[in-house]
């Protein structure tokens, strides 16, 4: 299992569109995949569960991988959320 | 074009309101509790629902034309996201395992949890759309119901408050769920005054007319129709001079309404100081919601006949859960079960035998419970075991003996030595009635009282029996008349009995419910009655506007004689006329 916080720094937070790439991209993997913020801890594959985080931007979040391929997926959702979702800001 | 159709009203009330049509294609949830070897397959059954939606989607997405419409692809996408989350399948799925109820249920109360969740969540941007959940959802609902989503695939809309339904014939269930929505009014092609849909509409003050041939071939989609439940009436394309007419009336109808509403704050005491107590008929959950809403101090009669009416005996669990959940919408204030009371009505196969050549005469209440052993534990294990959650009292419909009441309390007392043994401790004072309903019952009401912890009395059958007609047969039905000499005497008779025994003498017949007869219930010292919820307004004004000492003397005069010169009727009138309403 791997365990990394992340902070978020697209200007929107964990808005609808962003939650819905990141649970896209979790679900491409096999392993569990876990955020926490502020005691919470969802399941990264649930787009409601993501959403009612409600995380918004500068906000530190945990991020646990834990399976067969976790490093890729810990790899794979740094890189989302550290290029902003894909968003201009 | 403007025409009329007829039908039978079965509450007076009028609705104005656009036509939909409710064809059989449309979907409506059940729920229901599943046998412990139905659980895994219901949790298959749920899975491919699922998948089945999202396959629906996937294919439609595949179609999507790439130059067209980026909205229509993230909503598509969108969908498919909430049809592959866990937090709804994983819920979902452990529902049905947990609470053994099938997969639509299951699917509408997790769904209703993760609505509450959006709602709580103050910014709009972050949050789900309500519609997307509730669209996302509908499709796995089609695919449990074999009704696969079509793209014109239409359902019953959410706001209904506009709305005369109309349909072929419509269930419990479903009234429900069309009375959360505040559906304007119903009209039903079948069905009758007494069916289920009828009695829950009159309960539920949703104006409806039954037995309307050809109502759905005959009136058209978004027709603007008025449905005058007292005339029996459906009026289709009325002018504007008409409509106006009847707003006016229904005006004037929801006026009266909220008036009445008002009594139901006043403290429960005649202008001359006298308290009385009103209680509730529920069987079924809005009923008991109603009835709490109304301030009632209790449940007079909670029948359970309705349980039996499917294709097949309802099981002790599944009993349970019903009584279980009138208990807990009553929060602490109680509620009195009567045992199976089923007589001449469609019966399951297995107690199709009890059809004797008269029903009303024949195997039925605690007889027949005495006579099938098995059905009657398998009830009083349900009513002990809900019991536990809050006041219970159990009543015995159709007495007319000591011995009755003995084996039953014996049946009552096994059941509860067995539940001892499973860990379940039931209340040994739990209080156990009689329905006083046939003359023999009435006449020996003191040994009874002897047995007994309470007196219901059920005026319907009483006054069938005593003054043997059937109110059914047009023939006779004009000498069914409460306030014949006759039954008043009895009436004395029995709340004399109670009286010298120490025990309350509750009145649950119609004659309860009805705002003239209960000022003369109240003039034979009758005063803890029970009624259906929408009844209770008008009978706790009549009451709290009456003189309950005039009421006494006038039913007094009656009795000693005054009934050789002046009619029941003309009784009912002082009665109702002697205190004027200030």
């Amino acid at each position: 299992m791997i365990e990394r916080p992340i902070t978020l720094v697209n200007r929107l937070g964990l808005h609808a569109r962003a939650a819905s790439k990141l649970v896209q991209t979790a679900s491409r993997f096999e392993s569990q995949i876990w955020i926490e913020r502020d005691g919470r801890c969802v399941n990264a594959k649930s787009i409601m569960g993501v959403l009612l985080l409600a995380a918004p931007c500068g906000e530190e979040l945990l991020l646990r991988t834990d399976g067969e391929d976790e490093e890729q997926a810990m790899a794979a959702l740094r890189a989302l959320i550290d290029s902003r979702f894909g968003e201009d800001e | 074009m403007s025409f009329a159709l007829s039908g039978l009203g079965v509450t007076s009330g009028i609705a104005i309101g656009r036509v939909h049509r409710l064809t059989p294609g449309e979907l409506f949830i059940p729920e229901y509790h599943l046998k412990p070897d139905a659980v895994e397959p219901e949790i298959e059954r749920l899975q491919h629902a699922f998948s089945r939606g999202d396959a629906f989607l996937k294919s439609l997405l595949g179609r999507l034309d790439d130059g067209g419409g980026e909205t229509a692809r993230e909503l598509l996408e969108a969908h498919r996201l909430i049809l592959r989350d866990p937090m709804l399948i994983e819920a979902s799925e452990s529902m049905v395992r947990e609470l053994r109820i099938n997969a639509e249920w299951a699917l509408v109360r997790q769904t209703e949890i993760l609505q509450a969740e959006f709602r709580r969540m103050a910014d709009d941007y972050l949050s789900l759309r309500r519609e997307d959940l509730e669209q996302a959802i509908s499709l796995v609902q089609r695919e449990l119901a074999d009704q696969p989503a079509t793209l014109i695939g239409s359902q019953v809309p959410h706001e209904l408050s506009d709305t005369v339904l109309v349909a072929s014939e419509l269930g419990p269930a479903e009234m429900t769920v069309l009375a959360q929505r505040k559906v304007a009014g119903l009209i039903t092609e079948h069905g009758g005054p007494w069916s289920h849909s009828a009695i829950l509409a009159r309960s539920l003050e949703i104006p409806m007319l039954v037995g309307v041939p050809h109502a759905l071939e005959l009136l058209s989609e978004d027709e603007t129709v008025i449905l005058d439940g007292h005339y029996g009436a459906v009026l289709a394309n009325p002018d504007e001079g008409l409509l106006g007419h009847y707003r006016d009336k229904r005006e004037a109808w929801q006026r009266r309404l909220l008036d009445l509403r008002r009594y139901l704050v006043r403290p429960s005491r005649t202008i001359d100081e006298q308290p009385f107590t009103l209680l509730g008929n529920a069987d079924l959950a809005p009923e008991f919601e109603r009835c709490r809403n109304a301030g009632v101090e209790g449940i007079g009669l909670m029948r359970t006949e309705y349980l039996y009416l499917g294709d097949s005996l309802p099981d002790e669990d599944s009993q349970y859960r019903a009584y279980r959940a009138g208990v807990e919408r009553m929060q602490g204030r109680p509620i009195t079960i009567r045992t199976l009371d089923v007589g001449g009505d469609k019966l399951p196969a297995e107690l199709a035998f009890t059809q004797g050549p008269n029903p009303a005469l024949g195997l039925r209440g605690i007889r027949l419970s005495l006579a099938m052993g098995d059905l009657f534990s398998q009830q009083l294990r349900a009513i002990l075991r809900a019991s536990v959650h809050g006041p219970v009292e159990i009543l015995l419909p159709m007495l007319t003996s000591r011995d009755e009441i003995r084996l039953a309390r014996a049946a009552v007392s096994r059941c509860r030595e067995a539940l001892r043994g499973e860990g379940v401790h039931v209340d040994p004072e739990l209080p156990i009635g009689g329905m006083i309903e046939t003359p023999a019952a009435a006449l020996i009401a003191d040994e009874l009282a002897e047995e007994l912890d309470f007196f219901s009395i059920g005026t319907n059958d009483l006054i069938q029996y005593l003054l043997a007609i059937d109110r059914s047969d047009e023939l006779v039905n004009y000498i069914y008349d409460p306030s014949h000499p006759a039954i008043l005497k009895l009436l004395r008779s029995i709340r004399d009995a109670g009286q010298r025994h120490n025990i309350s003498v509750t009145v649950c017949g119609e004659m309860a419910g009805n705002e003239r007869t209960a000022r003369l219930l109240l003039g034979l010292g009758l005063t803890r009655l029970s009624m259906p919820p929408a009844l209770l307004p008008a009978v706790k004004r009549s009451l709290v506007e009456a003189d309950a000492g005039q009421c006494r003397r006038l039913v007094d005069r009656y009795l000693s004689g005054g009934s050789a010169q002046i009619s029941g009727q003309s009784l009912l009138d002082a009665l109702n006329d002697s205190t004027s309403a200030t």
